[in-house]
């Protein structure tokens, strides 16, 4: 009892810290701006990168077109890449000193999906205190097939991304997915990973037009 | 004006007269090509004919300097060269040592004192350079550097500059006939501006109305005479006043900050004729370059025309953009009063005493040193307040520049010999003395309205605090209630808000929304 009371007696001061400030300076204050930047229909060209295979590295150009419904939602309609794969050193060496045949490595040759973007975080950075830049944060969630060497195989993919406006037209973006490749078709029998890292550029057309 | 007009018929005879021996600017009698091609075609021809004729008149006539010495006529294509090899602080004192110790009649005597001047502008030392092309544009002695003299003079007076000596003394008093069209009709302008001055209207419309309608200086000459008949008006403004203001307010051939200027004085025309939706209309039309502060007086006067418009959450956003760390030094008492009168209508009466009392608690020193009747120049405050505005922050600029100068010369101490350095400074320490005294002179009218100013502030807010002392112990009778709240404007679809803690950018000044419910009780709401 006598502890509860201890512990009231000190924590009333704060309550009269806060009605101090709040008689001091009462209101709130925010900077109510139009958003400066607005997506509508978005065509974008990207370049990109498959890592995580040790066997191969994929690298990719891509295209795609996304519709903004709002500022907060938006569907990427569809996307393609066409990959072109770089072999690592670890593959010729083992096609070379164990005689593996090329064709037990299984490579994405190409692929296409579709993605839903949700974008909570828009925002704006200060630039070396001399210029500010908008951008934002989404969160990516969809579908992909992937074409490997000797199948089709569904994937879904879960990712993320920002964007940095360059002005109501073009825009860059970063996107980072992680695919769960099913293990369908291609005698495949477990889950692969694919991911993927995307970097490209974002035309708008129509929004703040 | 008879024997101005003998002195351009000679003037002009003069330059008919040497254009057929040796024009400098032409060459067309340069017979000899110049040693070192420099890289600009006109000032080649200078060089040129300087080596086909300056030995013949390079007889010393008497020069301040106390022994005129024989000059080397070599010595100007030397100057020149260095001038032409970018290497001014070599050429500078050549030229000085020319022009000391040659007669004004020499044919190179004008060239000398031009490529004296851009050799100092080069040198940063513009004021000095300033004074060398005024003397060509009073002395006339070669007609073909005049027109040059007065384009490099004009572009001196894009940045603070000696006004009596070039604005009145070269411009205001040009004969006008010969001049070259752009810089004729920049002289038409300042001879304009000297006649409103001494308000001859009749004088500086004619002089305007020579001004192409589609140059830069017809605008601001409107902008010049409409501002003097907004002086000399006393009631009743014609409202065409306006519309011609809000005409200038978009024309692109005026800067950017005179465009601006010319809304704002809209706005306040309207104000004054409380009609304040339009008065706002013209705030929201001033423009800001991308990410630049903008102006104190630009947020204060909106958040009183929104204060007057009943948006009080609006106009205590703005007094936020007050606040802003650009904005600390400006002179804005009325910023404390208007706080005040929001938190009152919004029957906040403790911050309403607090936000009054800060103006009495920040300007102490400043109301201490006008009671006691001290020099009002001394109190820092005050000072500031009155130097960052009008002909007193033009002086000011002035001088500061002046004394920039004047310290940059003593890094030439070397190159430029015991004459030219000593005759320098001389020139800066008499500048600077008048320079002094004229922006004292206007420092005391400034600080006087700036006082004044904060006099009738201190006032309102004695009144103020009066009024909500009554209000803090005011009975509250049975049955009141409290007043339907004003309710404020929601985030529209395309808005967003980035909630305000304290750290100011630039990009948002013109957009804090203040947000604070109203404590009235219906009989005591606004």
């Amino acid at each position: 009892m006598h502890r509860a009371i201890l512990v009231l007696s000190l924590l009333a001061p704060l309550s009269v810290f806060a009605q101090a400030e709040e008689l001091e300076n009462p209101g709130t204050v925010s900077a109510v701006q139009e958003r400066a930047y607005r997506m509508q229909h978005e065509l974008n060209l990207s370049i990109g990168i498959l890592l995580l295979d040790a066997f191969y590295k994929g690298l990719y150009a891509q295209v795609g077109y996304a519709f903004h419904f709002n500022d907060s939602f938006a569907w990427q309609v569809g996307r393609g890449a066409y990959v072109y794969s770089a072999r690592t050193g670890l593959r010729e060496q083992l096609e070379r000193d164990f005689n593996v045949l090329p064709t037990s490595f299984d490579e994405v040759q190409f692929f296409v999906g579709s993605d839903l973007m949700w974008k909570p975080l828009y925002g704006k950075l200060s630039v070396l205190n001399r210029w500010v830049v908008h951008g934002e944060v989404y969160v990516l969630l969809g579908a992909t097939i992937f074409k490997f060497t000797d199948s089709f195989r569904p994937g879904i993919n879960v990712g993320g991304g920002g964007r940095i406006f360059v002005n109501k037209y073009a825009s860059f973006r970063l996107d980072i997915t992680e695919n769960l490749v099913l293990p369908t078709g291609g005698g495949a029998k477990s889950f692969a990973n694919v991911m993927t890292i995307t970097l490209g550029l974002g035309i708008n057309f129509g929004g703040t037009e | 004006m008879r024997w101005a007009l003998l002195l351009g018929l000679a003037a002009s005879l003069t330059a008919t007269a040497q254009g057929k021996t040796a024009d400098p600017v032409t060459g067309d009698a340069a017979t000899k090509a110049p040693a070192a091609a420099p890289p600009d075609g006109g000032m080649a021809a200078a060089a040129a004919s300087s080596t086909a004729g300056a030995g013949a008149s390079a007889a010393p006539v008497a020069a301040p300097a106390p022994a005129a010495k024989k000059v080397d006529p070599k010595l100007f294509d030397q100057a020149l060269n260095d001038f032409f090899s970018n290497r001014p602080k070599d050429a500078a004192p050549k030229l000085f040592e020319y022009t000391e110790n040659l007669p004004s009649t020499d044919e190179n005597y004008a060239w000398a004192q031009f490529f004296l001047a851009k050799s100092l502008i080069d040198l940063k030392l513009r004021h000095a350079a300033a004074v060398y092309l005024a003397r060509i544009a009073r002395e006339r002695t070669n007609p073909a550097v005049l027109p040059k003299a007065l384009e490099e003079l004009q572009r001196l007076t894009d940045l603070p500059h000696d006004e009596v000596m070039i604005d009145e003394q070269v411009f205001g008093a040009l004969d006008l006939g010969f001049l070259p069209e752009e810089v004729a009709g920049y002289a038409h302008y300042q001879q304009g501006l000297v006649d409103l001055r001494v308000g001859n209207e009749r004088w500086a419309t004619t002089h305007f109305s020579k001004l192409p309608e589609t140059s830069p200086e017809a605008s601001r000459a409107k902008y010049a005479m409409l501002v003097t008949r907004l002086k000399a008006a006393k009631k009743d403004l014609p409202k065409e006043m306006i519309e011609q203001f809000f005409e200038l307010g978009k024309d692109p051939k005026l800067t950017l900050e005179a465009r601006n200027d010319a809304l704002m004085a809209v706005a306040r025309l309207r104000y004054e004729a409380q009609d304040f939706t339009a008065a706002l209309e013209a705030y929201s039309l001033v423009q800001l370059p991308s990410l630049a502060p903008g102006r104190a007086s630009l947020y204060l006067e909106e958040a009183w025309t929104r204060y007057q418009l009943g948006q009080i959450h609006a106009a205590m956003g703005i007094l936020t953009t007050l606040d802003a760390p650009s904005f600390r030094e400006e002179f804005l008492p009325d910023k404390y009063l208007l706080k005040a009168l929001i938190y009152r209508d919004l029957c906040h009466y403790l911050p309403a005493k607090r936000a009054a009392k800060e103006l009495t608690r920040r300007y102490a020193e400043s109301l201490d040193a006008i009671r006691e009747r001290e020099d009002l120049t001394k109190d820092a405050r005050l000072l500031r307040a009155a130097a960052a505005r009008g002909s007193t922050k033009r002086g000011r600029k002035y001088l500061e520049s002046l004394e920039f100068e004047g310290e940059q010369l003593g890094r030439y101490a070397g190159s430029f010999g015991d004459r030219m350095f000593g005759y320098m400074t001389r020139l800066y320490d008499l500048s600077r003395a008048e320079a002094v005294r004229v922006y004292d002179d206007r420092l005391h009218e400034a600080v006087r309205v700036e006082a004044d100013k904060l006099l009738r502030a201190a006032e309102q807010v004695r009144v103020m605090e009066y009024e909500v002392g009554l209000k803090l112990y005011e009975r509250i009778k049975k049955g009141s209630k409290l007043v339907t709240l004003i309710e404020e404007e929601p985030l529209g679809p395309h808005q967003i808000a980035f909630k305000f803690t304290d750290e100011y950018w630039n990009d948002e000044l013109r957009t804090y929304r203040f947000s604070l419910k109203s404590r009235c009780i219906e009989e005591t709401a606004r």
